[in-house]
């Protein structure tokens, strides 16, 4: 292949046909709105991922308000509420709605769209060295596919009858029956169809990312050489690709036993008081559906912010990643056992103990790769020149979430102890501390890091510093007593506590926990106000290379273009993780392997 | 750096270039496929599942025995290997389409895809007649001690286990779960079918139109034939589970 | 190079053969194993119809049709989608994930024959007389 490489040649085959050259001449509509640049597709995650996240926040705020102060109505609520929330008392069935939209939004919409759709989409071409992804058009429906997904959850949140309420994992029979709950009518149909749409972004989205990955790599960039970030979002997209599908499948067979009288997940039911016809299916076969899914989509939330935060702690300690191949390796493992584990959530529905066995036993296994994970980041960090950057310090807040809640998961992976802390605060506290916050944690740490990249300007610092304590002190006073209510038998998805005498004791605790989310959540509004506004008021950036990091995307403009490198895309000669080497700061993946520069890393 | 041969010791994974040797389009193609293999098998393997949960499942020899104009002939399998034959055979006929087209030789990619599409066509018709016979069938089944005439559909199974009544043996009401299964899945496939005749048509049209010529290369062709492909496929695991065991 | 042409990532132009002789064996091949297909599940159902049907010969045969459909399987993919004609290391992705199928079955399977289990026993607690009636009819029943 010649190795001049025009910019107009390239670019061109980026767009399929050498003779469309529509770079030139962009309106507004081509350049903000139906856009194919993979850096406006990334900027339109991450603020549909920011609208989101408020929504799904505020639903959370909502019904903390009713599980800290049981007994007091506050009549603003019905101001924007309505009938749901009738005296200012938040009606039961919306309590069940706003819990489920909660989930549903958080972990879908914000925290596989937002989070791996943005960085995925912006990180990818720029630090593997490519034009724009490998189909830009595919690219810009999966965006389209989201914002379609988007609109009808919305629209769920506004029926009659009100949003699906059935939990985040819709399972039947309450999902299945219209006439179970006021949740499972209309509501729940649009959760399916949004879903649906969803699943065929993500899909688009993923086929993308990896295509990209393998065939679009600039010269000299062979695998090893990739950034982790990089790694870890061809992990994560390839579980989407492979996971995805099977929700999917569960799903379509859901519309089809509500809609069409099939009997694939329906059984021997009896709803008031009368037996339906229904026979031979069996609702368990929809957890194993959802969950074969759902559990590799714990880790689509959680791979990229292990990238990213690896990256960020990489380059903000001066040092090289310490174990590359291991760090490569345990997401190697991970995404496969991400696969096997599934019916480690569905160890009370009557598993097979037998089969139950083999769950535990390659749950545990996930311990393994998470370890080696956490003690090559605290290596890294060790002995490190540390800059307390706020990306660097949400990166370190990550690895703290992540093995507070990563210890916890290994009490919920035995069977036996799972059957007495199943379905309560327990579980609560392990995954929101795991994959909630830890997860956000990354995605601010990369938000915060790549924001001069995205605008060209600096986040406000003193804000960010605020945001930063008061979101990880938060965090663990809201979900670390969880874990004692769990262990009390404290169930979830309970509407009020205050009436039972074995709870009656956390009352004070479940007000506490209610007003530091509220002060947790104000503190995000601030990360918002502090995003939009440095979008136009923030510091300029000056310097091409703020962080004085190695990999690709530092070596392009301040703003660059469509296509990201105005003449030749650079070529690369090392790993991007030469810190502090041969008593230099740092030295570019583009910069020639030297004479006498020192072998290994 | 155009050779034919492999060159030796190739560094597939350096970068600047497919490890694979192979266009972005297929790459994704191929996995595509992958990930809608996953779908289907999510969709085969709940039908297994539904299946070992039951005592007792319709047989497949007595469901689909019937063939067009043969009344009440007793012919079990035979349909099915009709259609199975009509897509082996379209496969066939795609596949020698996409050999046309590496030798860029339009008219022979025009005959073959035109063959192909017919052989969907046929498929799809097959698969049209063998539902509307199931739906409009009328079999004798026990209800509540009523004999009753029910055809399959996704809410009624007349298939299910035998019992003696009045002297004579008669199916009572089997799972339900057999119908929806049945035409879920098969609808599923049809569904992938028909899109793919839609796809083979456009790919026709652009044949037709002398867009590949004027590209220079013929890969369109053998993308629509993978995904053509991965439907015959399909087909011989769905023919595998529903009417062989 | 006509298949240069196709997209700069490509680093040789595969080769093609002109013959389509390999083509016409597959489709005798795939032909060859449906008929087989079609005699085994033909005895399957006189299995059925004989006084006394061996379930272990029926397993035996639903498994070899399932061994021969692996085949049939393999056919496809490797000559009509040439993915046989590939670079080693694509062939690899595309056949290892499918490995993840192996546990997704065996997982599913396993759980549903235990939900029959506990249907039959009334979730282990004892025999559960109704459910078997039925079944010990359909085994003497002739069709």
């Amino acid at each position: 292949m010649s190795s001049a490489v025009t910019l107009q040649d390239a670019t061109g085959h980026m767009a399929h046909d050498a003779h469309h050259e529509h770079h030139h001449h962009e309106t507004f509509i081509t350049k903000y709105v139906f856009s194919q640049d993979h850096k406006t597709i990334a900027k339109q995650f991450l603020i549909t991922g920011i609208i989101w996240a408020i929504i799904g926040g505020l639903f959370s705020v909502i019904f903390r308000l009713q599980l800290g102060y049981p007994d007091q109505t506050f009549p603003f609520l019905e101001d924007f509420l309505g009938h749901w929330a009738k005296g200012g008392k938040l009606n039961p069935e919306f309590y069940y709605a706003l819990v489920t939209m909660h989930g549903t939004v958080l972990v879908f919409f914000v925290l596989t769209a937002g989070l791996s759709g943005t960085f995925a989409n912006f990180l990818i071409p720029l630090q593997v060295g490519a034009r724009d992804m490998a189909s830009p058009m595919l690219n810009m429906l999966s965006y389209w596919f989201f914002f379609l997904a988007s609109i009808i959850m919305v629209a769920s949140l506004f029926v009659q009858t009100g949003p699906a309420s059935g939990g985040w994992t819709v399972y039947p029979p309450l999902s299945a029956l219209g006439d179970a709950s006021m949740g499972s009518k209309i509501g729940m149909d649009l959760w399916l169809v949004g879903m649906a749409m969803f699943i065929v972004s993500s899909l688009l989205g993923g086929l993308n990312y990896i295509t990209t990955i393998l065939n679009m790599r600039t010269k000299g960039m062979s695998m090893t050489r990739m950034p982790l970030t990089i790694w870890a979002l061809f992990f994560t997209a390839i579980l989407g690709v492979l996971s995805f599908p099977v929700l999917l499948s569960g799903a379509i067979l859901l519309l089809f036993d509500r809609n069409l009288g099939t009997s694939f997940y329906l059984s021997d039911i009896v709803v008031a008081g009368k037996i339906l016809p229904n026979e031979g299916g069996s609702a368990i076969l929809f957890q194993h559906l959802f969950w074969f899914l759902g559990h590799p989509e714990v880790y689509i939330i959680l791979l990229p912010a292990m990238g990213m935060s690896s990256e960020i702690l990489s380059v903000n300690s001066r040092k090289p990643i310490f174990g590359y191949m291991a760090m490569v390796g345990s997401m190697f493992a991970i995404a496969i056992l991400a696969f096997l584990v599934w019916a480690h959530h569905m160890f009370v529905t009557g598993l097979n103990p037998f089969l139950g066995s083999v769950f535990v036993l390659l749950t545990l296994l996930i311990a393994v790769p998470s370890a080696i994970k956490v003690f090559n980041w605290l290596t890294t960090l060790w002995r490190g020149n540390i800059r307390f950057t706020p990306a660097m310090l949400f990166a370190i807040g990550f690895v703290s979430l992540f093995i507070s809640g990563g210890l916890t998961g290994i009490f919920l992976g035995n069977s036996a102890l799972d059957i007495h802390l199943h379905d309560t605060y327990f579980v609560i506290a392990h995954f929101h501390i795991v994959m909630g916050v830890a997860s956000f944690f990354g995605m601010f740490a990369g938000v915060y890091h790549w924001f001069p990249k995205m605008y060209g300007r600096y986040l406000n610092n003193t804000l960010a510093y605020i945001h930063f304590w008061v979101t990880i002190i938060g965090a663990y006073l809201i979900f670390w007593p969880m874990h004692y209510e769990g262990l009390a038998g404290m169930p979830r998805r309970y509407y009020d506590f205050s009436n039972w005498e074995s709870f009656k004791m956390f009352g004070g605790l479940n007000e506490f926990i209610s007003l530091v989310s509220m002060i947790v959540f104000a503190a995000q509004l601030l990360f918002v106000f502090n995003f939009f506004h440095s979008i136009w008021k923030g510091r300029k950036v000056r310097d091409l290379n703020p962080w004085g990091s190695n990999t690709l995307e530092w070596t392009t403009p301040l703003k660059p273009g469509h296509g990201n490198w105005p003449g030749e895309i650079p070529e690369v000669h090392r790993w991007p993780y030469d810190y502090g080497k041969d008593g230099r700061d740092f030295i570019p993946q583009t910069e020639p392997v030297g004479k006498d520069e020192s072998t290994g890393h | 750096m155009s050779t034919t041969a492999i060159p030796a010791g190739t560094k597939w994974w350096s970068g600047g270039k497919s490890p694979f040797n192979a266009s972005y389009g297929k790459v994704m193609m191929w996995y595509f496929l992958m990930s809608d293999a996953f779908t289907f098998g999510a969709f085969l393997i709940s039908y297994g599942t539904i299946r070992f949960s039951v005592n007792h499942w319709a047989d497949p020899n007595h469901v689909f025995n019937a063939f067009p104009f043969a009344g009440h002939a007793n012919l079990p399998l035979a349909f099915v290997s009709l259609m199975t034959f009509i897509l082996i055979f379209s496969s066939v006929t795609m596949v020698l389409a996409v050999h046309e087209g590496h030798k860029m030789n339009r008219k022979g990619v025009e005959k073959y895809m035109i063959l192909t599409i017919l052989g969907g066509i046929a498929f799809l018709s097959c698969q049209a007649w063998e539902w509307t016979h199931l739906i409009t069938g009328d079999h004798a089944v026990l209800v509540n001690g009523q004999i009753e005439h029910w055809g399959t559909t996704v809410t009624k199974n007349p298939w299910g286990p035998e019992v003696m009544h009045n002297g004579q043996l008669v199916a009572t009401p089997g799972p339900i779960a057999f119908g929806g299964y049945f035409f879920g899945i098969t609808g599923f496939h049809g569904f992938h079918v028909f899109s793919g005749v839609v796809i083979n048509i456009v790919m026709y049209i652009k044949t037709k139109l002398g867009h590949f010529d004027e590209r220079g290369h013929y890969e369109m062709i053998e993308k629509a034939g993978l995904y053509w492909h991965f439907v015959d496929l399909v087909w011989v695991f769905v023919f595998l589970c529903f009417y062989l065991i | 190079m006509s298949q240069h042409t196709i997209s700069p990532e490509i680093t040789f132009a595969p080769e093609h053969p002109s013959g389509t002789k390999k083509i016409w064996k597959t489709f005798w091949i795939l032909s060859i194993i449906t008929i087989i297909e079609l005699v085994i599940g033909l005895a399957i159902y006189n299995i059925h119809k004989g006084e006394h049907p061996s379930e272990s010969l029926v397993l035996f045969f639903k498994g070899m049709v399932c061994i021969l459909t692996l085949a049939k399987a393999y056919y496809i993919v490797s000559i009509f989608m040439h993915l046989g004609d590939e670079v080693r290391n694509f062939i690899m992705t595309i056949i290892v994930p499918l490995c993840l199928f192996i546990w997704f079955i065996v997982a599913f399977l396993w759980d549903g024959d235990s939900w029959k289990n506990l249907r039959n026993t009334d979730a282990g607690s004892r025999p559960a007389t109704e459910q078997a009636a039925p079944a010990a009819i359909e085994k003497g029943a002739k069709p």
